[in-house]
């Protein structure tokens, strides 16, 4: 019979097995049927498994823990999981069998009974003895998940409309750094080690998130709160701010990368590098001057120096509301910008650095944005009007009520050319 | 207040003629007493009139609310999405959820309550009704206020839970948070004076016989969201003052660079947020807890349980409040406490649905719409609370809040609990109401596709905030979608599309209303075989409720006068009849009833609020002018009496209905 379906057109086959079948009688027609009657679920369920197996699953995925801190909640939450899921199952048996069983098929009126404590007191019982068995291991994880005792090293996160500045104090832990780094967009620390996060906010209440790595903590103003990070791996772990923080909170993004213990310290010797100016005459030089005239009020770009041979130091306290602009100097050390919500490197780029495998992870990271990777156009068109790409309040008029000073940054009205040179000089920041 | 008088008023011993009371509004005004017409509407203080205004204009709501929910679906139906801005987008998820929380549960709850617990308890009216017509009149004109702000420079953008700092005035520059926080000012006088209103009337003015355990279980739910509201409200109240204190003059109680710290607020508003968790599911557990035993022919299940778990509720709700705040760094200590509490007010809740299911077991069901959205709420609400009990268990809670399955879990406790058990509400009590019978076949309709349409719309949710979607997102994007079974970007489309299956669910119940209003006969008075002494009176009931007031024995009186129990067999039979029962109460009917006339002052009163509310935004002389209507009609409110006198009555014409609306015999 497989084989007659196999093949191809065959009108004449076809009745053929129809006639067989009904030769043979009804057992075997009814048979087959009710085997594909099933086939077909069981079909679509090893298709969905297979599929499901295969294929990335979200990157921000809670149930996939990369380190230590999201794997203790991961074990501790497959427990209240499974069992709300047996409950669930239980309640829905319950009354679907009531549904069914005690429809009304004009059987008598009921008694009147007005319950059974007994049943009432065990099936309060019961619940109350399986919350402490999920309590106990509840509170003890949360005091574990609390310590910061057995950190090695320190990033001060700070959120700010809308993007996370990352600062690293000076220190010895995590392989040691020798002067401080100031950096935004992605969060690079040393993968196996306890990285201690202490967060804080310059406006809003902001939460910092990498589920891969751990649960989120809120960055509140006036507060300083702490969070453990430990990647098991290197890789690139993304993340979001999970606190509604106003008007570009969806663009409010964040990306963990972990660099293995001797990357980590490339990437910190890196960010240190002296600030080598661009060679007379370029575009590239051009653009510095017009970075100097146009974007130094607010950007930093660590030894850049002025006409007058001095170093320029950005004030963005004087024009930003919260006081700071993501520092440029190592812009492309990072592959994205404007909060992480936009990048500097083609997708097909981007798409290899996240599925590059953790041994190769470290070496493809400090590459940097290569020149076959780069991709200038969202900073092109980010340069042209940035409140056009992501929603802020930039607009010189309507700035009554943070005198004067931005949310964001605003439209600088840059020509074609000058936008040409500023991109030629930016993509040298590395 | 509205009591039977068997005897005529005495006389105030010795004071004589010093006792006088203007029977016209500062002495010009007749009092607007006529019984039909658009006056009858508008002055009225019968609470039926008052609940089913309250009904309409909450619908009226959970349509704007609802066509909002749309919009924000349809923003995320693709990634990237352009149908809403930004600012549209947060003022639109703000509004969202302000509408159907302030605008559409409490008051659709609250038209319910109006409506039947005075007849529930046997009784003729509330027991404040003018304050009661004040209530209706401040939420309408609250609901309109804050609504009127997406015309006036913007809605409120900040989430209906508004997080210091982020509604101050250099983070908020719109008028939107004003509107919101004097709006719900408003609106939160018509929660407090209802709570007032109906504790009293609970307390004091039960039909004789009717001990507290004797009453209705909705009547019981009922007053523990009253308590739960009297205590609950004044937290938000403060809170909103000391917002719009901030905003309109300078204050700093959140301003952290003058050294405020930012979590009072949301310990404020969390304080007054979980117990209106509550506020908003417990008057739906009172509506199924009476609509499973009629149509399961059986008593509850464990009545006292019910009750004493609904009272549990609403203490251990005042404990749990900072279960919201696992993420904002109270520490562990806190969060340990606060966990462990979220975990015990699971028992409160499972005994409810163990007794509900126990209710079903052993019936004889009759599957009436009604009872349909009755055992749905029983699945979706369990799906519900069991999301809840994964998020108690905070250090899973950190990776879960804020995102959508926090989402999914408070809609199929809000839709799938407080809603369903509304529309269960509208089934059961359409033919007490209007005598008229919502049809059957629509309702299926609009029970299944309600039922598909919030699964396909929230279900898809638990999936989405697991794999790391947060909420409040404007667009999501395809790189973080990831691929294969749970990709972001299926699922996303999955809960649009079910958005609009649910809508269509929606509509099929004002379709229902309109063709039943049009075409239905006029419907049985005990069309289901009910418990409860709101069927032991005509549908819908006269304005003064029952001609005599019913004296209670049992729970559930109305059934036991209708059946007895064969001690022998034990059988139950039926001895009388709906009609049996009326003709021997008619019998006894009250030759005096007193009710209270209506008023303008309710009304006029609740008109200056907004008026005020206005001034503060725009411009403050507005304000003053609604601070002396305020209190004009405050005086004229003090000086009138509850009934009103004979000469502001029009002569009865032909013996018409004009008068006996005020004494009856």
């Amino acid at each position: 019979m497989s084989h007659s379906f196999a093949t191809k057109p065959v009108q004449s086959n076809m009745t053929t097995v129809k006639k067989v079948q009904n030769q043979s009688g009804d057992s075997m027609t009814s048979n087959s049927t009710r085997r594909r009657r099933w086939a077909m679920p069981v079909a679509a369920v090893a298709a969905f498994t297979a599929l499901s197996s295969c294929a990335k699953d979200a990157p921000q995925d809670t149930w996939q823990p990369a380190g230590e801190n999201a794997r203790k909640i991961n074990d501790l939450q497959i427990w209240p999981f499974g069992i709300a899921g047996i409950v669930l199952l239980i309640v829905t048996a319950v009354v679907g069998y009531s549904v069914f069983k005690f429809r009304d098929r004009g059987q008598a009126i009921p008694k009147q009974s007005h319950g059974k404590p007994a049943l009432e007191i065990a099936l309060t019982i019961l619940p109350a003895l399986i919350l402490i068995g999920i309590g106990i291991p509840t509170v003890s994880t949360l005091f574990e998940l609390a310590k910061t005792s057995d950190t090695e090293c320190v990033v001060n996160v700070t959120g700010q409309q809308w993007w996370w500045e990352y600062d690293y104090p000076a220190q010895a832990g995590c392989g040691g750094i020798e002067k401080p780094i100031v950096t935004s967009g992605q969060l690079v620390i040393p993968a196996g080690q306890r990285v201690l996060l202490r967060i804080a906010s310059r406006d809003v209440i902001h939460s910092y998130w990498i589920p891969k790595l751990n649960g989120k903590r809120d960055a509140v103003p006036g507060r300083v709160q702490t969070l453990r990070m430990q990647a098991d791996q290197p890789g690139i772990y993304s993340g979001q701010c999970t606190e509604f923080c106003g008007l570009s909170h969806a663009y409010m993004r964040m990306e963990a990368v972990a660099l293995d213990t001797a990357g980590f310290k490339t990437w910190v010797t890196n960010q240190l590098k002296p600030y080598t100016a661009p060679t007379a005459g370029t575009k590239s030089s051009e653009g510095e001057a017009l970075f100097i005239t146009n974007c130094t009020r607010c950007h930093q770009v660590n030894g850049i120096l002025g006409s007058d041979g001095k170093e320029v130091i950005a004030r963005p306290d004087k024009y930003v509301y919260a006081g700071v602009a993501p520092n440029l100097t190592a812009l492309m050390t990072r592959t994205t910008f404007a909060g992480a919500a936009f990048d500097l490197q083609t997708a097909a780029c981007k798409t290899k650095l996240w599925d590059t495998p953790s041994d190769q992870f470290t070496a493809a990271y400090l590459e940097g944005v290569t020149p076959q990777c780069l991709d200038t156009v969202q900073l092109r068109e980010w340069l042209r009007n940035p409140t056009a790409k992501k929603p802020m309040y930039a607009d010189p008029t309507k700035l009554a009520t943070t005198g004067g000073k931005y949310r964001g940054m605003p439209n600088l009205g840059l020509t074609e050319d000058q936008i040409d040179k500023l991109v030629a000089y930016l993509t040298e920041r590395k | 207040m509205a009591i039977s008088e068997p005897n005529p008023v005495p006389a105030l011993a010795g004071s004589g003629s010093a006792y006088v009371t203007p029977s016209t509004s500062f002495g010009v005004f007749k009092r607007p007493v006529q019984s039909t017409g658009w006056r009858s509407w508008v002055f009225t203080v019968d609470h039926k009139k008052l609940g089913i205004m309250y009904g309409v204009v909450a619908m009226i709501f959970f349509i704007i609310g609802g066509v909002e929910a749309l919009l924000i679906r349809l923003q995320l139906a693709a990634p990237n999405n352009k149908v809403l801005s930004a600012g549209a987008y947060n003022q639109m998820f703000t509004m969202h959820a302000t509408t159907m929380v302030f605008l559409f549960v409490m008051p659709m709850a609250a038209a319910f309550a109006n409506y039947l617990v005075p007849l529930q308890i046997g009784a003729r009216d509330v027991a404040f009704p003018r304050l009661n017509a004040f209530g209706f009149w401040c939420f309408l004109f609250g609901g309109i206020f804050l609504n009127t702000s997406w015309f006036l420079g913007g809605a409120a953008d900040s989430g209906w839970f508004a997080y210091a700092p982020n509604t101050a005035l250099a983070f908020s520059p719109s008028h939107g948070v004003d509107f919101w926080a004097l709006g719900l000012q408003i609106t939160g006088i018509a929660s407090l004076t209802g709570a007032i209103n109906l504790i009293v009337t609970v307390l004091n003015m039960r039909a004789p016989g009717m001990s507290l355990m004797k009453m209705p279980i909705f009547t019981w739910m009922i007053l523990v969201v009253q308590f739960l509201l009297l205590f609950a409200i004044p937290v938000i109240t403060v809170a909103l003052f000391l917002l719009s204190f901030q905003r309109n003059f300078g204050a700093a109680f959140f301003s952290v660079e003058k050294g405020a710290d930012p979590l009072l607020w949301q310990h404020l508003f969390w304080i007054f947020g979980h117990p209106e968790v509550y506020i908003l599911v417990l008057p739906s557990f009172g509506i199924v807890s009476e609509v499973l035993p009629v149509f399961s022919k059986k008593p509850l299940f464990g009545y006292k349980f019910v009750v004493f778990s609904g009272a549990a509720i609403g203490f251990l709700g005042w404990g749990v409040w900072a279960h919201h705040m696992f993420a904002s760094g109270l520490g562990p200590v806190s969060v340990a406490v606060f966990s462990v509490a979220t975990m015990a007010i699971a028992l409160p809740t499972g005994v409810k649905i163990v007794n509900w299911t126990m209710t079903l077991w052993g019936g004889k069901l009759r599957f009436t719409t009604a009872m349909l959205f009755a055992v749905g709420l029983i699945i979706e609400f369990t799906i519900g609370g069991l999301s809840g009990v994964t998020h108690a268990v905070a250090p899973s809670d950190t990776q879960q809040t804020d995102t959508y399955y926090i989402v999914a879990h408070f809609h199929y406790v809000l839709f799938g609990g407080a809603v369903f058990g509304l529309f269960a509400g509208f089934y059961y009590w359409w033919p007490k109401m209007f005598a008229k019978m919502l049809n059957e076949r629509l309702g299926k309709w609009n029970f299944w596709l309600m039922v598909v349409g919030m699964n396909l719309t929230f279900g898809p949710m638990h999936i989405l905030g697991l794999q790391g979607q947060p909420r409040r997102m404007q667009v999501w994007t395809d790189f973080r979608a990831g691929e294969g079974f749970f990709n972001l970007a299926f699922w996303n489309r999955v809960a649009s599309v079910g958005s609009f299956v649910l809508a269509i669910g929606v509509l099929m119940f004002l379709i229902n209303v309109v063709y039943t209003t049009r075409t239905a006969g006029v419907a049985p008075a005990d069309p289901w075989d009910a418990r409860s002494l709101e069927w032991m009176t005509s549908s819908p009931p006269a304005e003064h409720n029952f001609d005599a007031i019913p004296t209670v024995h049992e729970l559930d009186e109305f059934f036991h006068r209708k059946y007895e129990e064969n001690e022998a067999t034990g059988e139950i039979h039926q001895v009388s009849t709906y009609e049996e029962i009326m003709a021997d109460e008619a019998t006894r009917a009250d030759k005096h009833i007193h009710l209270p006339s209506p008023s303008y002052w309710p009304i006029i009163l609740a008109l200056g609020l907004p008026l005020i509310a206005y001034g503060l935004i725009f411009a403050r002389l507005l304000a003053v002018f609604g601070a002396v209507v305020v209190l004009l009609a405050m005086f004229g409110w003090s000086m009138e009496p509850s009934v009103a006198d004979e000469s502001d009555y029009d002569p009865p014409v032909d013996g018409g209905p004009t008068k006996e609306l005020a004494t009856l015999g």
